[in-house]
């Protein structure tokens, strides 16, 4: 068994990442694409707080706490978005999005 | 061991036309709720004109600044100035284009709501463009972004009007995500998030013939992709048409001026100013960027009959045409514009030249939408048929918009590409030169369509009488405004040449 490091992390955050992506990619319920990019977002966290600790400084925590602030501000503007979409619309289902097309 | 601070006193004088707008925003709010709403259109309406014209004013005071503050984290340059008049500029333009849609139309939205947001739009794109670290470039994006974002689903009664905004959204925040992430990877590999440290850094590790850092590439692939989304350039467009079609006029005139130029601003931050010594990677991603958005966006531009929609093409086109002077960035050897010149880049500020005039000429586009919109007539080019002899004065704005957009002399418009064909020419980037000729003749065809709709056809209806002032003022503003930054644009883009300031704070100038 060796010691955990930073790498270990960066692969977890780039796993969940892609997790993330994919799921934005692929699922077509609103709230869970939201959530998927929550996902994402929290990856890169992980990644700055990583970052942080192998170069020994405190940037990388900062900047995490700064994102976390934004996804805060973001799923408040999101789900009023998506509230104000669900009372036009009885569904969250991305392809009944059809009103607007070429 | 004690930790040590190093605190100093910030020097706010250097922030003083962000904090100007951003008491703006906190007196609006109030204003908002003490107000009478009866008086909300005046006041609130007057309130905002005065505080973006004293931030204005505070912004002259500083056309010579050359300073950073807040430990880094703000810088007052010359892209700052350069970057807040146009947002500024915008914003005030903004406010006039929308003051009577957001009190008339679509069931009388709440205008005090609408102008707090505004105000925080204007001013997280003010940040961005005074960034000197990528904390700051991100939050700023994204107080700007998320006040957009509502600002799109604000006639909230209309579905249109919430999709487009939800299309908005989702792209925008999966793309801030993607943002993140490189600017994670660029902190991992140079050890900073400071813009400056990052260019030192960088300019001592990459160099000579050796492979770039997979992780740096990756860092870069990831930027290029979420500010590709945030200016929608081809192929992260796929927001745009839906999300300009869908918002409230005004706000599209909004949307597809200050996002975009905070977009370009976070662009050079991060690209010009710390990624500059890995200039030679990102100018092809970027090259590449700009010939497919400008092809895309013409070509599918011709085949829309909704003008809003026409407009978002145009508007993806307007993208490919800015990445151009972007893509033709040289940190050494260029010839510069201007009198003093002889060393030095015309790619930023051919770019910022463009901004200024896509500024003038787009918001005034959709003015004048907004315009027909008061007077009862639909968003189609039918809907346009006729306007020369309904109403001749919109019909001539409207044309010098779309000849101006086309970039034809001697309008703003022309001396925006000539000044982008230049710095490409003068990088060695002649097939980008050309093919903004080329395209430029491409779009021809669709804004002259109009042009010809409004003076050939026969006018459909009644037109509906209604009493615009404020929007009168601000259209003939815009079409004075295109009319003479173009004829002066040598005084402009003197100014916008310093730009380069940004890069000689802190001894960066070794770097470069």
């Amino acid at each position: 068994m060796g010691e955990l490091g930073v790498d270990h992390f960066l692969f977890l955050s780039a796993a969940l990442f892609i997790i993330g992506m994919m799921g934005v990619l692929t699922r077509r319920n609103l709230l869970i694409i939201f959530m998927c990019v929550e996902l994402m977002t929290n990856a890169v966290n992980l990644s700055l707080v990583a970052f942080g600790w192998g170069l020994n400084s405190l940037d990388g925590q900062a900047f995490a706490v700064f994102i976390v602030a934004v996804a805060a501000a973001e799923a408040a503007v999101g789900l009023a978005i998506i509230m104000a979409l669900s009372r036009r619309q009885r569904t969250v289902d991305v392809d009944a999005l059809r009103s607007l097309r070429d | 061991m004690p930790l040590d601070l190093n605190l100093e006193t910030p020097d706010l004088w250097l922030a003083l036309p962000q904090f100007i707008v951003f008491g703006l925003a906190i007196a609006l709010l109030f204003g908002d709720a003490f107000v009478a709403r009866t008086r909300h259109f005046v006041w609130l309406t007057g309130l905002s004109l005065v505080g973006y014209l004293a931030a204005l004013v505070a912004l002259v005071g500083q056309a010579n600044e050359n300073a950073t503050t807040f430990y880094g984290l703000f810088r007052a340059d010359g892209l700052t100035v350069f970057l807040s008049v146009i947002i500024l500029s915008a914003a005030v333009l903004t406010v006039m284009v929308s003051a009577s849609y957001v009190e008339r139309l679509e069931g009388r939205m709440p205008i005090g709501e609408f102008y707090v947001l505004l105000a925080f739009s204007v001013l997280g794109a003010m940040l961005v463009a005074a960034a000197g670290d990528l904390v700051m470039v991100f939050v700023g994006i994204e107080l700007s972004s998320l006040a957009t974002y509502v600002l799109a689903a604000f006639a909230k009664r209309r579905l249109t009007s919430v999709e487009g905004a939800l299309k908005y959204f989702l792209l925008g925040i999966f793309a801030s995500a993607i943002l993140a992430y490189g600017m994670a990877w660029v902190y991992g590999v140079t050890g900073s998030t400071d813009l400056d440290a990052i260019a030192r850094s960088l300019a001592a590790s990459v160099g000579g013939d050796e492979f770039l850092d997979p992780a740096l590439l990756l860092g870069l692939l990831l930027l290029t992709v979420g500010l590709g989304f945030k200016m929608a350039a081809v192929p992260f467009h796929f927001w745009t048409p839906d999300a300009y079609d869908g918002a409230p006029t005004p706000v599209t005139a909004f949307m597809s001026v200050v996002p975009k130029a905070a977009a370009f601003a976070a662009t050079v931050r991060i690209f010009v100013q710390a990624l500059g010594p890995l200039r030679d990677e990102w100018v092809t991603l970027l090259s590449v960027l700009a010939l497919l958005t400008m092809a895309f966006g013409n070509i599918v531009a011709i085949s829309q009959r909704n003008v809003k929609r026409m407009l978002a093409y145009s508007s993806i086109a307007h993208t490919g045409y800015m990445l151009v002077g972007l893509a033709a960035y040289q940190a050494t050897g260029g010839t510069g514009f201007g009198a003093g010149a002889g060393d030095g880049d015309q790619g930023v500020s051919s770019l910022l030249y463009y901004i200024l005039a896509y500024n003038f000429m787009n918001i005034g586009a959709f003015a004048v939408v907004t315009w027909l919109q008061h007077r009862g007539r639909g968003l189609t080019l039918d809907d346009f048929g006729g306007l020369a002899t309904t109403h001749p004065l919109a019909a001539a704005a409207m044309a010098v918009f779309m000849v101006s957009l086309m970039g034809v002399p001697p309008l703003i418009g022309f001396y925006a590409k000539y000044y982008v064909i230049l710095a490409a020419i003068d990088a060695d980037l002649l097939w980008l030169a050309v093919a903004v000729v080329v395209l430029s003749a491409v779009s021809a065809f669709y804004y002259l369509r109009l042009v010809a709709v409004m003076y050939f056809n026969e006018p459909e209806g009644q037109p509906r009488q209604a009493d615009t002032r404020l929007l009168d003022v601000g259209i003939a503003g815009m079409v004075i405004a295109t009319i003479a930054l173009g004829l002066f644009s040598t005084p402009i883009i003197d100014l916008a040449d310093k730009w380069e300031s940004a890069l000689t704070v802190a001894g960066q100038v070794a770097g470069r």
